[in-house]
């Protein structure tokens, strides 16, 4: 990141439009923070990788809007999260720390996610009812349409979200996931990162609709297209759709429109397949510092305060690398802990 | 059947979807060129039923005397369908039938008038309940019957049973037990025919319940963007063993779920011969001329339990009887009588015509030999 200038819009400033949100300036800081906090993690870890201190990532960048948006409008601690490997802004802003993220990222002992056994970038977490997943795309998808039918069941209040990418919409499991929600009518929502990409594969060669919420009419549910890019236009959608979903109202499918800003993962060399013209243009619509820009226009971020949000967000970032690399290994003997289910262990 | 594939139908509802231009009669060798067009024109949408005698057009299947013969044959193979099933009922209650056995009884409209729609050489993916579409596709009643019976003389040796009936030759490329399976199978073969540029057309026949499988949304989604020729036939008669559509389907209309693949989809009253053959013929002539792949929903019911362990005590009768009273057989007949096309003589030979081709495949099948135990392991390996 550390290029963020300030931009033009607040040399001639109008009367900017009211944002029409039920957020307070703290927490619109706070979601400006956690995006920023997204990137700079991130592009830590590519750095790491290409530096040959890591083995792999996969990345957020392009998607912080979507994902901190969607997560905003949800209970921390209450509300349930399936997310997929680009989803760091989601597990960030449900409450996982970046020491946590580091130690995953460098498959520590103390890893929460998986004490280190799973890839980089495969969420879970018991305590903020984050959901680990699989790396075969879409088994998230029927598996939160079981985790809400378990609170339906309970009469719990808690809704369930549950992340993916547009490829996956053509996966069988998105088809039985969407269907047994929706015939239950079950408290989840379903969110789409649509990036536009599956690896190489462009949308137009993975599906026939132009749009993925398009599909969500085959399940008789709302299927809503929304501006990744706009954290706040995300935010206002998946507020309706979690007060559906916590009123008995039953699902909604969201479909995020983002860009992919990096390669599929650090093993992978986009250039062979998309011009670096489109991955320029689209970062003229960069989700974090857009936001940044609108909360500057409104007097919501003072210069002092961006400011300050950098310099704790670069500092964290350094804390979080130094405490994960120093942290131990799993040990040899635990070889098989994490991996069978324990008896007497949740 | 030419008569009826070589003229596009033409009914008000349906101007949306037509294909601007009627192709040249005959012509399905050449590779069209993309079908572009707005989505909406091809939106699936429901179609009303005009009811019998509404097929307007000359030249179309119609209860008209230069259809006499025709429309006769097809009520013939419905009887067929229904005495065939019949005696495969007594004869597993009388344990000449093992495994399961699953019935067209109530069906025999949507299975005849889609199947005879198709050329010889197209091919055909059927699931369990596949006696009739056997039937129809002209395998004989004493190969499906001495299949049934496990003997040596069946279409398949004896090896598949009621579920498996397969005939390469006549390209019904089998039944199938898993639920959904076929629907990818079949996008295999579309792909095939796309590769060596044929004019064929694949049909793939499933219930209403199989919609829910995720095969079902993997391959219509690669059927249409493939542009494989295949149409996608689902037999809704209303439950899925125990389980009516709207307990397991979020939306009971079939015919709106390709719109998640923006493929055509349209319901047809399955108790309708004519109704279902319109249908079908449509589809047929997008998939061979344009390779546009549709979805046509038969609304239909299965007058028996889902196999023959269901006593079907799930319904109420009174649901049932509602059908009972909209019999294909029983109402096509009285059409038939009505339009002066068929005489209560002829209606007999015909029913004494079916009902010698099913005796005779039962002796057939009794008289029949078991496999020999040594030849356990032929056709189960390559
Ligand atoms: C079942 C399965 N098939 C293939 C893969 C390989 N794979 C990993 S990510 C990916 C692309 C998924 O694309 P999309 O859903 O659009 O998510 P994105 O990575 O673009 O965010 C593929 C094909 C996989 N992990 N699982
Ligand atoms: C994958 C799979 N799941 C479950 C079954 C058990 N099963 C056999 S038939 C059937 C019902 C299918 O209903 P439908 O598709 O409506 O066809 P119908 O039997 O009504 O013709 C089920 C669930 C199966 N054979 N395969
Ligand atoms: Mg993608
Ligand atoms: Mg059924």
């Amino acid at each position: 990141m550390g290029s963020m200038t300030e931009p033009a819009a607040v040399k001639t400033r109008r009367t900017p439009r009211p944002l029409d949100v039920d957020l307070g300036g703290a927490e619109l800081r706070a979601i400006c923070e956690t995006m920023v906090l997204s990137r700079a993690l991130d592009e830590r870890m590519w750095l790491l990788n290409r530096q040959g201190r890591a083995h792999f990532t996969i990345s957020c960048q392009g998607h912080e809007a979507a994902q901190v948006g969607t997560a905003a409008a949800l209970r921390r601690g209450e509300d349930i999260t399936l997310p997929y490997y680009r989803d760091l802004g989601v597990v960030l802003w449900m409450g996982m720390t970046p020491r946590e993220v580091m130690l995953s990222f460098f498959a520590r002992a103390d890893d929460p996610n998986s004490g280190g056994r799973q890839m980089p970038n495969h969420w879970g977490h018991a305590g903020l009812r984050i959901i680990s997943g699989s790396s075969p795309v879409g088994t998230q998808i029927p598996h939160a349409a079981g985790v809400a039918l378990a609170a339906k069941i309970r009469h719990e209040p808690t809704v369930t979200a549950v992340y993916f990418g547009e490829g996956t919409t053509s996966e069988g499991d998105f088809h039985e996931g969407l269907n047994f929600a929706a015939i239950h009518r079950l408290p989840v929502i379903f969110v789409c990162e649509n990036n536009g990409y599956a690896i190489s594969v462009p949308r137009h060669k993975q599906m026939a609709t132009a749009t993925v919420a398009e599909r969500a009419a085959a399940y008789g549910m709302p299927g809503i297209a929304v501006d990744g890019t706009d954290v706040l236009a995300v935010y206002r959608v998946m507020r309706r759709a979690v007060d559906r979903a916590r009123s008995g109202q039953g699902p909604t499918l969201i479909d995020t429109r983002v860009h992919r800003f990096t390669p599929h993962s650090s093993d992978d060399d986009d250039r062979v397949y998309r011009p670096p013209e489109e991955v320029e243009s689209a970062r003229q619509q960069d989700p974090v510092e857009k936001f940044r820009r609108t909360l500057v226009q409104h007097d919501l971020l003072t210069t002092a305060q961006d400011h300050e949000l950098r310099e704790r967000v670069a500092a964290i970032v350094e804390d979080a690398v130094v405490f994960a690399e120093q942290s131990p290994l799993p040990a040899a003997a635990d070889l098989t802990r994490h991996v069978f289910a324990e008896s007497g262990r949740r | 059947m030419a008569a009826n594939q070589e003229k596009p139908p033409r009914r008000a509802n349906h101007a949306a979807r037509q294909p601007a231009k009627t192709p040249p009669a005959g012509g399905g060798g050449g590779v069209p060129p993309s079908r572009a067009g707005p989505a909406q024109e091809r939106r699936a949408r429901g179609l009303g039923h005009p009811g019998p005698g509404g097929f307007g057009p000359p030249g179309r299947l119609a209860f008209t005397p230069e259809h006499r013969e025709e429309l006769q044959r097809l009520w013939g193979e419905m009887v067929l369908i229904r005495r065939f099933e019949e005696r495969v009922a007594e004869m597993y209650t009388r344990a000449r039938i093992g495994g399961y056995t699953h019935l067209n009884i109530g069906e025999e409209a949507t299975v005849v008038g889609a199947l005879t729609t198709l050329r010889p050489d197209d091919y055909i993916f059927s699931n369990y309940r596949d006696h009739g579409h056997a039937l129809v596709r002209g395998i004989a009643p004493r190969a499906i019957m001495a299949e049934l019976f496990g003997k040596e003389t069946g279409v398949v040796h004896g090896r598949g049973g009621s579920m498996h009936i397969f005939d390469r030759e006549r390209r019904f490329m089998g039944g199938y037990a898993i639920v959904g399976g076929p629907l990818a199978l079949a996008c295999g073969a579309g792909t095939a025919i796309r590769y060596r540029d044929e004019d064929l057309v694949v049909m793939c026949i499933f219930g209403e319940g199989s919609t829910n499988i995720g095969y079902f949304h993997e391959s219509l989604n690669l059927a249409k963007l493939w542009r494989l020729p295949i149409v996608f036939l689902c037999v809704n008669n209303q439950y899925a063993m125990g389980a009516p559509v709207q307990a397991d389907s979020s939306v009971p209309e079939i015919w709106r779920k390709p719109c998640a693949h923006d493929m055509p989809g349209e319901r047809v009253d399955g108790m309708d011969l004519l109704a279902v053959c319109e249908a079908v013929t449509r589809a047929v002539r997008l998939a061979r001329e344009q390779h546009e792949p549709s979805l046509v929903e038969a609304l239909t019911y299965r007058y028996r339990g889902h196999s023959m362990a269901d006593p079907a005590r799930y319904r109420p009768q009174e649901e049932v009887n509602v059908w009972l009273a909209r019999d294909p057989i029983v109402t096509f007949r009285q059409q038939l009588e009505q339009a002066g096309l068929m005489r209560p003589e002829e209606a007999d030979a015909i029913e004494r015509n079916a009902q010698a081709l099913v005796d005779e495949a039962a002796q057939f099948a009794e008289a029949s030999p078991a496999p020999e135990p040594t030849d356990l392991d032929r056709w189960v390996y390559a």
